[in-house]
């Protein structure tokens, strides 16, 4: 989804290959290079991409980080982290050179004499390398260390590339906590990288499914005559856990579950849901239509929070026949805790193209399932002829995760002399027709990243709006007076009643998932 | 997606007339238990004594990757026999996720004596409706080809590399592809072998700082295996188109010059080794070094760029494999136009 490449910078050899053009040479310097993160993901994602062939070899990838170790014991820790977690079985031949690649600079986040003795690393791995003074940060580390490696990164002259070269900075997820941190991070950002140079990683928007979406939309004709509020009864979107907060809570009992996954990944998916069809596909225009559908969500008043918005919390139940404890009495959380675990909303967009067509989301964790769906619910045929006997209207579901795929549940009739009518399914499933795995979202956005195309991630003024909405329920939820209620649910249920009653006031219902 | 229930056999001898029925009937019984797959037709035509069950096992395989409906046809023209047979399988595999078996059927059909010219009829009869039809043609063309059949033909594979006579196949796949009523695809798997070689060296020239190399391209070497010189002028073509060169002087003794558009002369060496088809690539360009080579591994290709004043970073990139399953899933991968390679083809034609 690059910019209209200028013709003179086009390689003519890759005409006709199935491949991408690899990025250019650079150094990837990750912060928090020892954690969870570095280990599961960006190591491993590095890794296939240089085993596919995708990357050049003049990538390099310094790991900086507290912790007291040599090149040759990150080399090790990472090659390990890799063979555990890898897509692609790690090969030594490959592995023999990639690992060369690999480097550690230990510091403190605070100290400054780590960040000059970084600057001239670099400097020493550009000439001996050929990286050419491209340098990309990946920031694996909480919100909170930000401001400091930015401002030495900044005094040390790192958010700079000299002519010819650039400097980008990639930021992990949660982007704030709230409007005004979001804001404040943003301005932490940009006094050492500009819009430009920021990369703000949503990994949902790397899943192929999620790409999808807008392939569905604008590549079909069938379906985009039918998206809009004349055909559309309603959108339900749907992402389930069955896992409880596992070794997150001193992160989740500070964020709950709309922070953590409404404000990024959910309302990522109803901008590709909702958004207008982009002029093309430079990062801006793709951009640029998905941040005016956040623009269109209704605001919803502190005092309409309470019929709009369920919170809910897990209480002691089962998951698959497993007795699991309830929220309040994880580890690490405050047993009155009123943290949400579930959220189901119902969301208007104030635009010609949905109006009074509701969007109801739900996410939760300790849920009976896990998944992520989108699905659009068609108005019923007129009540005429056999529609009289039938109540089940047409509903075009999107799997974004597992099992991602497509189906379409249409009407038909059953085989008999009479008119019964039932609902069938027609079912894609990316599984079963392409035989070729998908990359991790982690490759795909790497690899973005380091190509400079930002399409896929999230830009300042989209975080900002999504968190302008989040603030007033937010807000509502931790007024001293008239708070809306926290409801409690037994794990292994679909939330709590009132999450259907939302639904039910509008003679609806939940899609059984 | 590992098979489960391969057996590599033919499957159920059939009268031709009854297949769509008892795939209905095979399909209702596995009905749960099994879900049937298709994206493509894919047909394949062979000449070739024992070609039947050569194809299957390739069919069993190719199936774990691309879901389609097979027509496995093997044909004895010379027979004096008039005689069609015909069989049915199914080729199951587990998914990725380990809990469907997907399964993608396969029509075999045996024709012999003058019923070979019911090949179009045969084929046409038993497409799964609204896919398209993938063509691979695994022996030379005949001279007189029915046209009927290009006009259902979305993409054709062929081997160029089995040709003896080049330029006249060519012209045959040419004709066929004006003849037909749509768009053929030709996907020739000579050039697909090429696939990874073509992207190593490209991948050194992404970067606009390499360009200028070029309009300084002093030589290419280009190693090959027996049989496979026409894999090695095929890619020389490939550079030739892309980058405007045109043949100057022609081939002498694995030799030839070409020129590019300032009339710089660029010197090409074609030398026939050991090892797989395509062996050692290097391209020389003002005291610069690319190196295009396969790694001792095998399947594995080392590609490097050195110089006087640069540090060499070897890299290792994935080779295409030889193996005609691997070729075809490469190339069923791919989809879209192969305009590039008419452009290599017409490039080096006259060496070819």
């Amino acid at each position: 989804m690059n910019r209209a490449a200028d013709q003179s910078q086009v390689n003519p050899l890759r005409e006709g290959l199935s491949t991408r053009a690899v990025p250019q040479p650079c150094s990837i310097v990750i912060f928090g290079a020892t954690g969870d993160l570095t280990h599961r993901k960006l190591l491993p994602a590095l890794y296939n991409l240089a085993a596919d062939g995708e990357l050049p070899p003049a990538v390099n990838v310094i790991g900086f980080a507290r912790r007291e170790k040599s090149d040759d014991d990150f080399r090790k820790e990472m090659e390990e982290a890799t063979r555990k977690f890898s897509r692609q079985t790690v090969r030594d031949e490959i592995w023999k050179t990639f690992g060369q690649s690999i480097f550690y600079q230990q510091s403190d986040f605070s100290d400054e004499a780590g960040f000059k003795s970084l600057a001239q690393r670099l400097d020493k791995i550009d000439k001996e390398r050929g990286t050419r003074g491209n340098r990309l940060f990946y920031f694996a580390v909480a919100p909170d260390q930000f401001e400091p490696i930015l401002k030495h990164l900044k005094a040390v002259g790192l958010n700079q590339a000299c002519e010819g070269s650039w400097a980008r900075v990639i930021i992990e997820k949660p982007f704030g906590s709230d409007l005004a941190s979001a804001r404040e991070l943003n301005r932490v950002v940009s006094n050492s990288f500009s819009e430009e140079q920021t990369y703000r990683i949503d990994h949902f928007l790397g899943k192929e499914t999620a790409q999808n979406i807008l392939v569905l939309r604008f590549a079909n004709a069938i379906f985009e005559p039918l998206w809009n509020t004349r055909y559309i009864d309603h959108v339900q979107i749907t992402a389930a856990e069955t896992l409880g907060v596992e070794g997150r809570a001193g992160y989740y009992e500070g964020a709950g579950a709309l922070r953590d996954m409404v404000q990024n990944h959910l309302l990522q998916l109803l901008c590709l849901v909702a958004m207008e069809a982009p002029s093309d596909l430079t990062a801006d225009s793709i951009r640029g239509e998905k941040v005016k559908v956040v623009r269109c969500l209704r605001r919803i008043a502190a005092d309409e929070v309470a019929s709009n918005v369920v919170r809910g919390q897990y209480a002691e139940g089962a998951i698959n026949g497993q007795s699991v404890p309830g929220y309040r009495s994880e580890k690490n959380v405050d047993p009155k805790s009123m943290t949400d675990t579930f959220v189901a909303l119902r969301l208007n967009l104030d635009n010609w193209r949905w109006w009074d067509v509701p969007i109801y989301m739900r996410v939760g964790k300790r849920l009976p399932k896990s998944g992520t769906e989108i699905s659009i619910h068609f108005k019923k045929a007129p009540f005429v002829l056999f529609n009289k006997e039938t109540n089940e209207s047409n509903v075009l579901v999107i799997r974004i995760q597992p099992d991602e795929g497509i189906s379409l549940r249409m009407q038909a009739k059953m085989p008999g002399t009479s008119f019964r009518i039932e609902p069938v399914k027609m079912d894609f499933h990316y599984g079963t027709s392409f035989g070729k795995a998908s990359p991790e979202a982690y490759e795909r956005l790497l690899l973005d990243a380091m190509s400079g195309d930002a399409t896929l991630f999230a830009r300042r003024d989209e975080v900002e709006e999504a968190w302008a909405f989040i603030d007033v329920i937010e807000n509502a939820w931790s007024a001293k007076k008239n708070a809306p209620d926290l409801f409690f649910y037994p794990a292994g249920s679909w939330g709590p009643e009132e999450a259907d009653e939302l639904l039910a006031r509008d003679g609806r219902a939940w899609r059984r998932f | 997606m590992p098979a489960v229930t391969e057996t590599y056999s033919l499957g159920e001898s059939i009268e031709i007339g009854k297949i769509d029925k008892k795939l209905k009937k095979l399909w209702q019984e596995r009905e749960g238990v099994m879900t049937r797959a298709s994206l493509i037709n894919l047909a394949v035509y062979s000449e070739q004594p024992g070609s039947l069950e050569k194809n299957t096992q390739l069919i069993a395989r190719i199936t774990e990757n691309h879901a389609c409906r097979a027509l496995v046809i093997g044909a004895n023209r010379k027979s004096k026999e008039n005689r069609v047979e015909a069989w049915i399988n199914a080729h199951c595999h587990v998914t990725r996720a380990g809990n469907k078996q997907i399964c993608s059927e396969q029509l075999s059909f045996s024709l012999e004596g003058p019923c070979v010219k019911l090949l179009p009829s045969i084929v046409f009869s038993h497409l799964d409706s609204d896919l398209p039809l993938y063509l691979w043609w695994q022996d030379d063309f005949p001279d007189e080809m029915d046209p009927q059949l290009w006009a259902w033909v979305d993409r054709l594979i062929f081997d160029s590399q089995t040709w003896n006579n080049f330029g006249a196949q060519m012209r045959l796949v040419e004709t066929a592809q004006q003849e037909a009523k749509q768009r053929i695809v030709l996907c020739d798997l000579n050039w697909t072998r090429l696939d990874k070689v073509r992207h190593a060296m490209a991948q050194f020239f992404d970067h606009p700082a390499s360009h200028h190399h070029f309009s300084k391209i002093e030589n290419l070497k280009i190693d090959y295996a027996l049989g496979f010189k026409s894999t090695a002028l095929l890619f020389l073509g490939w550079l030739s188109a892309q980058l405007n060169w045109k043949l100057n002087e022609p081939a002498r003794n694995g030799s030839c010059r070409f020129v590019d558009a300032n009339n710089h002369k660029i010197d090409i060496e074609l030398h026939q080794r050991g090892g797989g088809p395509i062996g050692d690539v290097i391209l020389n360009s003002q005291g610069v070094k690319f190196r295009v080579a396969p790694a001792q591994c095998g399947d594995l290709l080392e590609i490097s760029r050195s110089s006087e004043n640069e540090t060499v970073l070897p890299q290792m990139m994935p080779a295409q494999s030889n193996n005609p399953v691997d070729l075809i899933t490469q190339e069923l991968l791919r989809g879209g136009p192969h305009r590039v390679y008419l452009h290599a083809v017409n490039c080096v034609r006259e060496l070819l």
